[in-house]
């Protein structure tokens, strides 16, 4: 075990989730086309700085292109990050497989920036940006588990328990988790969908309360089961625990960031109050996804299989 | 040889993506604009007998004082513009500035169709300006083919971004001092918004037409469509108000040889209320729009 390894990877968690935050904040201003350039913000890398008197050439961070060229910035920096956590499980990780989650996340990164260059280039249709935003809550729960993965407590040796009757919680949370993903790509589409000023399309508003309500249901159901079959268990316990509290936020910033949207339909511009709650919202989201991804690989590490009264049985 | 595949398989979606994001990095240039405006029909031959419609367009009930736009993400406007605000209901003595009044159809007095006729293309180019951090004029009308001549006075830099929905689509940054950007629009549309993305408040709307009858209302409200033909005409006004595609209303006018039509409009209440969204939704989805542009 390399706590450099686990520390690095929590670092690039730390920067993507970063990311998440600087991209929706081009969305909430939307400043996605801020600048028809990519990758260069027109013909630049780095801003404009005057330092002694001395003016610099580079991008004018003002306007909206602080929002979209912040952005890019930041995710070169996550792309960067990226190689050198690969670089780095390849010399210190003895794990094939974390080698190769490793691989997956620097081609996910990699295909990250090209969606986001393709969206620029095409003019943010839906279905790019859309999946702009899916892929990075995907790359962001990769980097998560990664840093499961590398983590002393997912290495130290643990007994397995066995699930209780009932419905299966590795299933019941991985089944969480998927709806989850299911809910970041309605919401995602939705916010995509239209800017401030225009009105949200009705049917995937609805879709995405309806996700909301099932979400809550399966998610709550499976962290209070977990917090109910296994009370000491705190590498179960945990996880579920901050799962429920940052459901119970995600429906709450949800609630308030359509409520100021409606509050603010004719303003000429985004207003603060609408874009931080907006914000706060997807990446609260990105956190319960992140959070239910923990607890699905913990319950998967320590909990077993029920073994059938035939099968014990035989073995007596 | 899965190894190899999977290899395969990367390098395929990698150079797809990027072999895509090539293809579109070319915003559409005069040059390649489609001309899709119907030259099939008659040619216009004036007779010299042209009458005009005009009118005065009124706001009925209390006018919405405009909103101050925190201009702070960019101090330039701010010093440009200290006073910058909301042009969406510009309203003065209850009269409604802004309103883009055009024959939308009608038959001329000799039985032809207004809309079937090809009228000549002017050579010089309509002008938008952006100064102070707004477009200037905010609402203004060209021929489809017409050159629209855009400029940047401001000393900071903007991007002009059309959103049409007939026409192509595209985004030019254009710094401060940067030459004017000219494009033309090849297909009629009524209006074409323009915004910019680096200064979300400003906003602008080009009506495109086939033919040069339109106008736009002065801040008394008063407006002349000159050059109309004797005939019979739907004239219509549209005004940005009442939702995303804004409000039209009609009405039908007569132009008399060398005459004058009148068409007085008005908006107000209730094209005011409508535009109050609050949770009003739109009714349908529209769904993966790629290759839109």
């Amino acid at each position: 075990m390399n706590k450099g390894v686990f520390r690095f990877a929590l670092l690039v968690a730390g920067a993507t989730f970063l990311l998440i935050i600087a991209g929706a904040l081009v969305t909430s201003h939307d400043a996605g086309l801020a600048t028809a350039d990519w990758p260069l913000t027109d013909g630049h890398f780095l801003p404009k700085v005057t330092i002694f008197g001395i003016t610099t050439s580079g991008v004018n961070m003002v306007g909206n292109l602080f929002w979209e060229h912040g952005h890019r910035m930041i995710a070169t920096t996550v792309g960067f990050l990226t190689i050198l956590l690969v670089i780095f499980l390849f010399v210190r990780e003895k794990r094939r497989w974390v080698r190769r989650l490793g691989v997956a996340a620097l081609i996910g990164v990699v295909l990250q920036g090209l969606l986001g260059g393709l969206t620029v280039k095409l003019m943010l249709p839906l279905a790019v940006s859309s999946a702009h935003a899916t892929l990075a809550q995907l790359f962001f729960c990769t980097t998560v588990a990664l840093a499961v993965f590398t983590s002393r407590s997912w290495q130290q040796q643990r007994s397995t328990i066995e699930e209780s009757p009932g419905i299966s919680l590795r299933y019941l949370c991985a089944t969480a988790a998927a709806l989850i993903l299911v809910q970041l790509v309605v919401g995602a589409t939705l916010r995509h969908s239209a800017t401030w000023d225009k009105p949200l399309p009705t049917p995937l508003l609805l879709t995405h309360i309806a996700g909301a309500i099932i979400v809550t249901v399966v998610l709550g159901s499976a962290a209070v089961k977990v917090l109910r079959r296994h009370k000491g268990e705190r590498f179960l316990t945990r996880p579920a625990t901050v799962a429920l509290s940052l459901l119970v936020l995600q429906l709450m910033l949800g609630v308030g960031a359509y409520l100021v949207r409606s509050a603010s339909p004719n303003d000429p511009q985004p207003l603060k109050p609408m874009v931080a709650i907006t914000v706060a919202h997807v990446a609260c989201g990105a956190l319960v996804f992140a959070t239910t991804i923990v607890l699905t690989l913990r319950c998967f590490k320590v909990l077993r299989p029920r073994e059938s009264k035939e099968f014990v049985e035989a073995l007596a | 040889m899965l190894k190899q595949m999977k290899v395969w398989l990367v390098l395929t979606v990698v150079l797809s993506l990027l072999a895509v994001a090539a293809s579109c990095s070319k915003a559409p240039t005069n040059e390649t604009t489609e001309t899709n405006t119907s030259t099939a029909g008659e040619t216009y031959q004036s007779k010299g007998d042209e009458g005009t419609v005009s009118g005065v367009i009124a706001f009925t009930g209390a006018a919405p004082a405009p909103k101050k736009i925190d201009a702070s993400a960019d101090a330039v406007c701010g010093q440009r513009n200290p006073n910058l605000s909301t042009e969406d209901t510009v309203v003065a003595d209850g009269k409604l500035a802004n309103v883009f009044v055009y024959v939308k159809d009608g038959t001329t007095a000799d039985g032809k169709k207004i809309t079937a006729i090809n009228f000549p293309v002017p050579t010089d180019a309509a002008a938008l300006d952006q100064n102070g951090c707004q477009y200037k004029p905010h609402v203004m009308g060209l021929m489809a083919n017409q050159k629209i001549r855009i400029t940047n006075s401001d000393p900071t830099q903007h991007n002009v971004h059309p959103t049409p929905k007939v026409n192509p689509e595209w985004n030019q940054t254009q710094a401060n001092g940067a030459p004017p950007i000219e494009k033309t629009f090849s297909r009629a549309e009524v209006l074409i918004p323009v915004k910019c993305n680096q200064h979300p408040w400003m906003k602008a709307y080009v009506g495109v037409l086939k033919h040069p009858m339109f106008a736009v209302s002065g801040a008394d409200g008063t407006f002349t469509i000159a050059k109309v033909p004797p005939g019979k005409y739907t004239i219509a006004a549209w005004h940005e108000k009442g939702g995303a595609a804004g409000t039209e209303k009609t009405m039908e006018v007569t132009v008399p040889a060398n005459g004058a039509g009148k068409a007085d409009f008005s908006f107000g209440d209730a094209a005011t209320t409508s535009t109050t969204p609050g949770l009003k939704m739109m009714p349908a989805i529209e769904f993966p729009m790629l290759g839109r542009h």
